[in-house]
């Protein structure tokens, strides 16, 4: 696309009311003059920064341009313009945290059972991806005019996947994050997500966030309290943890008491959600195949979900965390503590130092990587940018040899 | 193997051959012909192998590096898209992409620190407003498979672990084609694990006939790339100066 065409691309957008300041930058409402369609556009700002496009913004648009998913917040369309970057997201009327927080919506078993499956989808397919999102929260959970509710808010996924991968534990709200992180593991995969989850299946149940712990420490210690400090026998690798302290043993309630509403089917569910043992935790693909979904009342049909009437925040995440007129009586804990890692963005100059706590697998694979890379390419670095290296490890009478091997060995098959 | 490279964007970008091997017409203009083209591609890939070295980025960043800026050159000129300021940016981007960002600072201080004698100097704001078109170019498409990642697996089932590091090697020269535009990762992959196996004498073509892969597509990327390591010695450093001039940018007097 050269610039005639960059021009037509903004010109396709009719630019309506700003919706807020998102996470880095302004997302404002836009018609797609080309499909009729209404659209948000997140603006990422370029100019002021000296990192060019947002390193959260570019994780954003590298996995969301990998997941296309009813369940999962669409990227439709991305481009430069005046100097700036551009993401164009299909547009999200409300969110589920507006809904839990809303008084005068009622939700019915059905419902509940409609969102979180929907949620489940949402993650089964990231995870069947290889992304774990780690940022899941209600407010992070968007619902379109049909009721469609669609995961958004990728700026802290990754992918996961290849052995010994090793992570920061500084994700998700603390309310959201599971007592693996709370302990420090760096290892971790998709049993993050599902216990970030089971928080949410549980707010939708008591219509407030149902862990809200003030610390880390705290947040372990309504963990515990809830659940039962674990034992070694529930948990086996929990001791090995890095952050692992011993917790005075409290014995917990049962989910019977906690959850007086739920059927036995969804605190079943919840149960195995909560899992202690990440290894133990069931998947979002098991949970879906759960029999909460598949017996008792169906769960809603997503157009007939209640919903608060469409509001101005609250539009496409980031757009303002709360207003302080509307005196809510549920709220995520503030923005802040979901980025607690300090240097981890924003702070030019640390970029490289955050990644590497990041990633502490960095500094092992790179001595690894870089051990393999002198060997292959050592040989030409003695001549590189001058011209194209010699192969000294494959000469003519090599290579008439295995030229000859090749055509030999394999017949072409006959299909 | 992470991520699901069959639903992948990288698998649907695949291209065949004759896609890859197109000079773009307004570099045809200006006597770019297909083997300058390949030429020029080839340094470049040199080029940010040797930037990178100096940056001290993992391998994986290389090759995302050198895939994205092979990809560019599909679809851009380079007379328009100087080819060393978007091997730079390619750099830079592909270092962000893989969660191990290298500063622009620091890149354009090795550039000037490696060609301290190129009249070209960029500046951190050309390599930031590269990274813009280059994103566009890629139509932000970033998630970039690689061969290594099987690589290790497949050697330890064909039980030849002692083969690594020239496999490795090879793996690391398939980048100086466009392999990675063309075949799966694994493919090439196998390949190079089988040019290793007939180099070292290793009999295991039992072991590649289990597998379930067409062989005979395998055996084709093994040959491409044995045609590669030897056209490569006919390449002179006439011969490469006289593709790279074709694309230095006019500059004003």
């Amino acid at each position: 696309m050269s610039d005639v065409d960059t021009k037509k691309v903004a010109d396709r957008y009719l630019k309506r009311e700003v919706l807020g300041e998102g996470t880095y930058g302004v997302v404002y409402k836009a018609i797609d003059t080309k499909t009729g369609q209404t659209v948000a556009i997140k603006k990422i700002r370029i100019g002021k920064q000296k990192e060019g496009v947002n390193f959260t913004a570019l994780r954003e648009i590298k996995l969301l341009k990998e997941l296309k998913d009813p369940n999962i917040i669409e990227l439709i369309d991305a481009f430069p313009h005046k100097g700036n970057l551009h993401l164009v997201f299909e547009f999200m009327e409300t969110d589920l945290e507006a809904v839990i927080r809303d008084r005068n919506i009622v939700l019915s078993p059905a419902d509940i059972k409609s969102y979180i499956q929907m949620t489940l989808k949402g993650l089964a397919f990231c995870h069947k991806k290889w992304v774990l999102h780690r940022d899941m929260k209600p407010n992070n959970l968007l619902i379109g005019s049909r009721g469609q509710l669609k995961l958004a808010d990728f700026g802290l996924a990754r992918i996961f996947g290849s052995p010994d991968r090793r992570f920061t534990h500084q994700v998700f709200a603390r309310w959201y994050r599971a007592p693996e992180l709370l302990f420090g593991a760096k290892q971790y995969g998709p049993s993050v997500d599902i216990w970030a989850a089971a928080c949410i299946f549980a707010e939708l149940l008591l219509r407030r966030p149902f862990l809200q712990g003030n610390s880390d420490i705290d947040q372990l210690g309504k963990i515990f309290a809830a659940f039962g400090t674990p034992k070694p026998s529930q948990w086996p690798d929990m001791v090995y943890l890095p952050d692992y302290v011993e917790y005075q043993y409290v014995p917990g309630q049962p989910l019977r008491t906690l959850f007086p509403m739920a059927s036995d089917d969804a605190l079943d569910l919840l149960s195995k959600m909560f899992n202690y043992d990440p290894k133990a935790r069931i998947s979002a693909q098991q949970a879906l195949e759960h029999r909460y979904f598949s017996s008792g009342i169906p769960p809603t049909e997503p157009a007939l979900l209640p919903r608060p009437p469409p509001k101005r925040e609250s539009v496409n995440s980031k757009v303002s965390d709360f207003n302080p007129l509307d005196a809510p009586t549920v709220l995520s804990p503030p923005r802040k503590s979901r980025r607690v890692m300090p240097n981890r963005e924003g702070l030019e100059g640390n970029i490289h130092l955050s990644d590497r706590m990041d990633d502490h697998e960095y500094e092992t694979r790179q001595t690894a990587d870089e051990k393999n890379e002198h060997v292959a390419m050592s040989l030409d670095f003695s001549v590189f940018g001058t011209r194209p290296p010699s192969r000294p490890t494959i000469n003519s009478a090599d290579r008439t040899h295995l030229k000859r091997k090749l055509d030999l060995e394999f017949q072409p098959e006959e299909d | 193997m992470a991520a699901n490279f069959w639903t992948s964007s990288h698998c649907k970008q695949l291209l065949d051959p004759e896609e890859v091997d197109v000079v773009h017409p307004l570099d045809k203009e200006r006597g770019i012909t297909l083997e300058d083209f390949k030429l020029i591609k080839l340094h470049m890939a040199n080029y940010i192998a040797k930037l990178a070295q100096n940056v001290k980025v993992r391998q994986r960043v290389v090759a995302t590096a050198i895939t994205y800026m092979r990809r560019v050159f599909v679809r851009r000129p380079m007379t328009e898209y100087d080819p060393r300021l978007v091997a730079s940016t390619c750099l830079y981007l592909a270092s962000k992409a893989e969660e191990s960002t290298v500063q622009a600072r620091l890149l354009v201080f090795y550039i000037r620190k490696i060609y301290p004698d190129d009249k070209h100097k960029y500046e951190i704001k050309d390599i930031l407003e590269m990274e813009m078109k280059i994103l566009e170019a890629l139509n932000y498409y970033l998630v970039v498979f690689h061969p290594y990642r099987a690589l290790s697996q497949l050697l330890q089932d064909a039980n030849m672990n002692d083969a690594t590091q020239v496999t490795w090697g090879i793996v690391n020269d398939t980048y100086k084609m466009d392999l990675i535009l063309v075949h799966p990762p694994h493919l090439i992959a196998l390949a190079c694990i089988y040019i290793a196996s007939v180099l070292k004498d290793k009999e295991n073509t039992a072991w590649f006939e289990e597998l379930r892969v067409d062989m005979n597509v395998v055996k084709n990327i093994a040959m491409e790339i044995l045609d590669f390591y030897d056209s490569q010695k006919m390449i002179t450093d006439e011969r490469m100066s006289a593709a790279l001039i074709k694309v230095k940018p006019i500059t004003p007097q």
